[in-house]
């Protein structure tokens, strides 16, 4: 059976929204780190799902720039959770209050 | 890839990016390899090799073509502008960093921000989704780190935290957008996307408004706009000066480029879906956002102690101005696009004036408290005068080239028909006058508990206290109609599609 | 083929996503009966209590490890194509290959040089 368009881009909608409530919802920095992850690889899947639906490779290309950038944001993150937690002994990012006003 | 590619017409295109690559990996070998005593020489080779890279992109200048790399690239007169002013922007950082006892003998330090520096270059020439994805990462994600730079700090590594959060989401929702837009038309070329889209949406706006929303979503967050400013005050005041320098400068300035770009190309004046001509749309939009930016920014503004989270605020009511410029657009004359691009060159002097002094004022009291500058002219007249030029110049006041900058920008929204907003923009630059007097005051009249201790300055400092006090004095008298003319030349050229 | 319609329901759909997660957590935090005891509080996972605290130390080293491998094992994604399409390349996208590689292996030495590939 053929699967429409329409429902790879449902999914990545779906995929998407839970990403982006996470990231407003979490209070763990690796939680909110994932949902990150989840939007761009949502936004992947709709890139994925249009190339194939204009038959061209745009969107595949797309993709494999949006993997690297996403590999190098976590190990950035990574290491800024690293440094966090060796100051702060914690994660949880309502912590984070050191500056304000 | 086409059979007739020839390297040697693309080149030119990309001449700063690559000698922007090149300098990165000296720079890395350099602090491998240089040893020790070389350490502190890495700021000035990056200093002057950045210098030399701003002056490439007027040598080799736009052509007649203008469209390169498969359409990723689109090298037009506006691009230059920008080019120049943002490598000019990190070569006066890299000076400034030299003095700064925390980063400036760390190699890396300024490998990362010549790294960001060919993001931000790339951007402002960027004329595909995919390239504008790459560019937008390449000058963020270095930022992150670079706000995270003093590790044992715990205020530095907290602004990286949080910048990084807000940066990773916004850039998340973006690229949605992003994926949106490719997927009504097929196309990833932002200047052919918009012919496109007519027959993608048919008569149904509101696939593209939820598009265009979640673009200013990422746009919005790195000039930083209201609502999506929250990390501007704890990014300017936790991360390293130099680095505060370099978001408020070169980062903001390719975020408006691309800004400008993408509005203009993707969502242009002839773009009319079902009854709705978008254009119309986002102007409205763009509009309400710089009244609130810059009310918002100035308001809290008012009640700051800390000098560099009153230059946040500071930097989040300017980002407004540049807002009235942009969305006054709308009437496609050249003169909003030049009032933007003169207005972010003379804010590049500007700020990174007004982020020296108060490197210095920090590095040598260790405080960065405003009630603390008191005195500080009998301290150091010159580093005094420096900052009043600099401060002058963000509050509009001639001879300071800020003047011309908010003259230009409020004309440009009188001459769309949008008083009002003309109104509320000048109404906002009296209420700014009143924190930024305040700092001048102190400086010239009050006294300290450090009044006694002088302030020596460095031979790099003076020489980027002196560079931007001159520029920002002569773009604020016999410079501002050249440069204003050159930037409308530009504003033409991208115009004329 | 009216493209509108099947963007319509995307928007549909999208509104719907939001409340479709949103509904459980609320309903869970008014009306779910909150009754701990020191069984339910219990750390679960695979049904073993854990030994000792789980907030182990691990070496720096090893996250360094993690992190540059990550980086270098991604960038694989544009050597693959490169390497498939070998043959057919011409000078240009050949030279542009190999740059990419140097520039790798300058990060490589970078890392290197830095002691991030020592495990001691």
């Amino acid at each position: 059976m053929e699967v429409s368009i329409a429902s790879y881009i449902m999914l990545s909608a779906v995929l998407f929204i839970l990403g982006a409530m996470g990231v407003l919802l979490r209070r763990n920095a690796i939680l909110v780190f994932m949902s990150v992850e989840l939007m761009l690889n949502a936004a992947n899947l709709a890139l994925v799902a249009f190339a194939r639906h204009w038959g061209q490779t745009d969107g595949h290309l797309f993709v494999f720039f949006v993997i690297t950038v996403a590999a190098a944001e976590v190990a950035v993150g990574l290491a800024l959770i690293v440094a966090i937690f060796r100051t702060k002994k914690s994660i949880n990012i309502d912590d984070l209050h050191e500056l304000q006003g | 890839m086409e059979a007739s590619f020839d390297f040697w017409t693309h080149l030119p295109a990309v001449i700063p990016e690559l000698l922007l690559t090149v300098l990165a990996v000296v720079v890395l070998l350099l602090d491998l390899y240089g040893g020790k005593e070389n350490r502190r020489n890495i700021a000035f080779v990056s200093a002057i090799g950045l210098a030399a890279i701003a002056v490439t992109p007027l040598i080799w200048g736009p052509s007649e073509q203008q469209v390169f790399w498969g359409g990723m690239v689109r090298y037009d007169l506006i691009a230059q502008i920008f080019k120049v002013m943002i490598i000019i922007g990190a070569s006066i950082t890299c000076l400034m960093a030299a003095d700064d006892s925390e980063v400036g003998h760390k190699g890396e330090f300024y490998l990362i921000v010549i790294v960001a520096t060919l993001g931000a270059s790339l951007i402002a020439a960027a004329a595909d989704l995919i390239m504008v994805f790459v560019g937008l990462e390449t000058l963020s994600i270095p930022l992150y780190i670079l706000a995270a730079f003093r590790r044992d700090d715990e205020r530095s590594s907290e602004s990286g935290m949080k910048y990084f959060l807000f940066g990773a989401f916004s850039s998340g929702v973006m690229l949605y957008g992003f994926s949106l837009l490719y997927g009504f038309t097929g196309e990833t070329n932002i200047y052919t996307l918009s012919q496109a889209f007519p027959a993608a949406v048919a008569d149904n706006p509101l696939p593209l408004i939820g598009a265009l929303l979640m673009l200013l979503v990422g746009f919005g967050f790195k000039v930083s706009m209201v609502p999506f400013h929250f990390w501007t005050p704890d990014v300017y005041e936790g991360a390293p000066t130099p680095v505060t320098a370099y978001v408020s400068v070169a980062s903001k300035a390719a975020s408006f480029a691309l800004l400008v770009r993408v509005l203009l190309a993707v969502f242009p004046v002839t773009l009319v879906i079902g009854q709705e001509n978008l254009q119309t749309l986002w102007v409205n939009l763009v509009s309400v956002l710089a009244i609130v930016t810059m009310t918002i920014g100035n308001v809290l503004a008012l009640r700051q102690t800390n000098i560099k989270r009153l230059l946040a605020y500071s930097s989040i009511a300017q980002a407004g101005y540049v807002l009235v410029g942009v969305a006054a657009m709308q009437s496609q004359s050249d003169y909003s696009v030049a009032s933007v691009a003169f207005y972010l060159l003379m804010y590049t002097f500007t700020n990174l004036g007004a982020f020296a002094g108060v490197l210095i004022f920090s590095e040598t009291t260790g405080s960065e408290n405003i009630k603390d500058m008191g005195g500080l002219s009998r301290r150091n007249p010159w580093l005094a005068l420096g900052m009043t030029i600099a401060i002058l110049s963000l509050a509009g006041i001639p001879p300071a080239a800020g003047f011309f900058g908010k003259f230009y920008l409020f004309t440009a929204a009188v001459n769309a028909n949008m008083v009002l907003l003309a109104i509320i923009a000048v109404l906002n630059a009296i209420v700014a006058l009143y924190y930024y007097l305040i700092v001048i005051k102190v400086m010239y009249v009050d006294r300290s508990q450090y009044d006694s201790q002088s302030i020596a300055l460095s031979r790099s400092t003076l020489w980027v206290i002196g560079l931007t006090s001159i520029a920002v004095l002569l773009l604020g008298t016999f410079g501002a109609q050249p440069f204003f003319d050159w930037a409308a030349q530009g504003a033409q050229a991208l115009l004329a599609l | 083929m009216n493209v509108l319609n099947e963007w319509a329901f995307v928007g549909i759909f999208i509104a719907i996503a939001w409340v479709f997660p949103a509904l459980p957590i609320i309903i869970a935090r008014f009306f779910g009966p909150k009754k701990p005891n020191a069984i339910k509080l219990m750390t679960y996972e695979s049904g073993v209590e854990t030994v000792g605290d789980t907030w182990v130390q691990f070496k720096i080293q090893y996250y360094l490890y993690g992190l540059v491998f990550l980086i270098f094992d991604v960038e694989m994604v544009f050597l693959f194509p490169w390497a498939v399409a070998y043959n057919e390349l011409n000078f240009f996208a050949f030279g542009a290959g190999l740059l990419f590689i140097f520039l790798l292996t300058d990060a490589l030495i970078y890392a290197w040089r830095k002691n991030a590939l020592e495990w001691s």
